[in-house]
């Protein structure tokens, strides 16, 4: 009995000195703690919230009546969408630009670093380096009234030449099969010079005793690229690859958005102008929201396949 | 850079070939901000007969007189420096006191709230959850809403923080025992040590405030209120000068004509500015934010 007595009592003497030991903790850290409170206060009301307002997905919402006055509809707004005619198209459309964009937009700043590196007059590389990087501080606005001007069939460039040529001038803008390739060629005039930065510092991080050696072994120019500069910033390459697969289902809207009128419809509509379509400018919440919340889980899932394939074959883990 | 071999006349051939090459993406990369400026300013007849190019023909000051004449401008202007300056002010105070527990703290709870700010880079609301909340916080309509919506983007917190977990921590040890707290220590010791990092973070907070369309188009609803984004859009791809008193026509005064594409372009240009001041001196910052961002995030 005695025995048993002085284990409980040893025991709740513990769990004293546990309970005493985790407030001093909190009592010393208190300040790590008011560091935190407006951060926590700020991601609950601005991130957090409006995550839990997803669940309109699965209300008939009436933003007068509330969740109390509106019907619960379980998945009607996603078989809604599913069975859109539009569905399919405006799917692919934004998985075709991003595929596009991976070919074209994704590979041009690593041609472009290669190039540039192969430069050996520091200062001209310089030169070209920073107003590469001007039209990435460009707003989609201007990039987007840049893009009009110069296809303009009356004052634009590109009609002049047409024109120089003896050939018809062509209204760009307003024939959709122009659409795509004018998002992908704005979007590497955009991105090139941007998006060589983390590549060239890659570059610059390469050993030269690489190139001696491969030097001594014979190599020219293009074998030394090959061999050693490629293989050098392979890793880098593969990072943002898996980031860039994460994004596949995310264009952005601006552009796009800018860019669209009643003739490339068909072929400019994707998720985000779609969402902001139905929900900002006919107010239908619920469908919006159900097509973003639809958006959102294909983008997680594709965001932690590309993490597990990067863990896997670059060994490093974005997340 | 790999060693050239001086002996190869193809590698000469393709060093003159890639000088060219990269010329022709300098000018092309330049072209068309050069092509705005120069249509800004020149006279209406080569504007319309699409004969300027690099230069200004016919040189013609009357898009910037319709311009800075405006005051609808000048207004969103303000507006757009608003924004962009107490989003950047309020977001790097908010950054830092996200970044430093997660750097530097140990206390209950670490985990969760660590947590509670990754999940955001990969999961959110997204935009109509968000809209009905803020017009819940009566915040729709004001510029509130653009600052908070982009107050602490978590990606933003986890540079700060990579840059953070660098700094000694015998440094913030030591002032703890002379009887400084977390919060003494952030502002005394942490934040001075990180100016590159934390002008690289406010850069591009002001960057995407001033280039922000999508989230004045959506939050904001009044004339006076509006960002240079919207009234550009307006101006210039809606062809809706004439909300702002801008003419869509041909107009004239204090005899010089001024079409539209003129005032336009002027206008673009006038947006442009703040940017094209910037980016040359902080270019090297922001490319060490965009390696410290990719490398340890």
């Amino acid at each position: 009995m005695e025995v048993i007595n002085i284990k409980k009592q040893k025991k709740v003497d513990r769990q004293k000195v546990d309970l005493r030991r985790v407030r001093t903790k909190i009592w010393a850290d208190r300040y790590m703690y008011l560091m935190t409170l407006p951060v926590v206060v700020y991601f609950l009301i601005f991130k957090y919230w409006p995550m839990g307002w997803l669940r309109i997905a699965f209300y008939d919402f009436k933003i007068l009546r509330g969740f109390k006055g509106s019907t619960f509809v379980g998945l009607k707004h996603f078989k809604t969408f599913l069975h859109n005619p539009d569905f399919i198209r405006i799917m692919w459309n934004t998985l075709y630009l991003n595929i596009l964009s991976l070919i074209f937009v994704f590979t041009a700043p690593i041609l472009f670093a290669l190039l540039l590196n192969e430069i050996s007059k520091n200062k001209f590389k310089k030169v070209v380096q920073t107003i590469s990087y001007l039209p990435h501080f460009l707003s989609m606005v201007v990039v987007t009234s840049m893009i009009t001007t110069f296809l303009s069939p009356s004052i634009g460039i590109v009609n002049a030449i047409i024109k120089k040529f003896g050939y018809e001038t062509i209204h760009f803008l307003g024939r959709p099969q122009y659409f795509r390739p004018i998002m992908l060629v704005s979007g590497i005039w955009q991105g090139m010079g941007w998006g060589s930065i983390i590549y060239l510092s890659a570059l610059a991080g390469i050993d030269m005793e690489q190139y001696e050696a491969a030097v001594i072994d014979g190599a020219g120019r293009f074998q030394q690229v090959l061999y050693v500069t490629i293989p050098g910033i392979a890793n880098t390459i593969m990072i943002m690859l898996i980031l860039q697969i994460g994004n596949l289902l995310s264009v952005g809207f601006e552009k796009v958005y800018l860019l669209q009128n009643a003739q490339n419809i068909a072929v400019s509509e994707v998720l985000s102008t779609y969402v902001y379509k139905m929900g900002i400018q006919s107010s239908n919440y619920s469908l919006a929201t159900a097509v973003g919340l639809f958006n959102a889980i294909l983008s997680l899932i594709l965001v932690l396949t590309a993490n597990r394939l990067s863990a896997k074959y670059s060994e490093v883990s974005l997340i | 850079m790999s060693i050239p071999n001086k002996n190869s006349k193809g590698e000469k051939v393709f060093d003159i070939f890639n000088i060219i090459l990269m010329c022709v993406l300098g000018i092309a990369f330049i072209y068309p901000v050069l092509n705005v400026l120069a249509i800004s300013l020149s006279g209406s007849s080569p504007i319309l007969r699409g004969e300027v190019t690099f230069f200004p023909r016919q040189l013609n000051l009357g898009g910037y007189r319709d311009v800075f004449t405006n005051k609808y401008i000048w207004m969103s202007y303000a507006n757009s420096i608003f924004v962009a300056g107490v989003g950047c002010v309020l977001g790097l105070i908010m950054i830092s006191l996200a970044a430093y527990p997660m750097a530097f703290g140990d206390f209950y709870g670490k985990k969760i709230y660590n947590y509670m700010i990754l999940f955001t880079m990969w999961f959110g609301g997204g935009l109509i959850p968000t809209y009905l909340v803020m017009s819940k916080l009566n915040l729709v309509g004001s510029h509130w809403a653009l600052i908070f919506n982009f107050l602490a983007p978590a990606y933003y917190i986890i540079v700060l923080r990579s840059f953070f977990v660098g700094i000694p921590e015998s440094l913030i040890e030591s002032a703890k025992l002379d009887g400084a707290n977390d919060l003494i220590c952030m502002i005394k010791i942490v934040l001075p040590l990180s100016k590159p990092v934390l002008a690289t973070i406010a850069l591009w907070i002001i960057v995407a405030h001033w280039n922000n369309f999508l989230g004045p188009l959506m939050y904001l609803n009044d004339k006076s209120k509006y960002t240079l984004q919207v009234i550009l859009n307006d101006i210039v791809l809606q062809a809706s000068g004439a909300l702002y008193e801008i003419s869509d026509a041909v107009q004239s005064g204090d005899g010089v004509m001024v079409v539209p594409q003129q005032v336009q372009n002027a206008v673009i240009f006038v947006s442009m500015v703040p940017m094209l001041i910037i980016y040359p001196f902080v270019q090297k910052y922001f490319v060490k934010g965009v390696m410290i961002g990719s490398i340890k995030g």
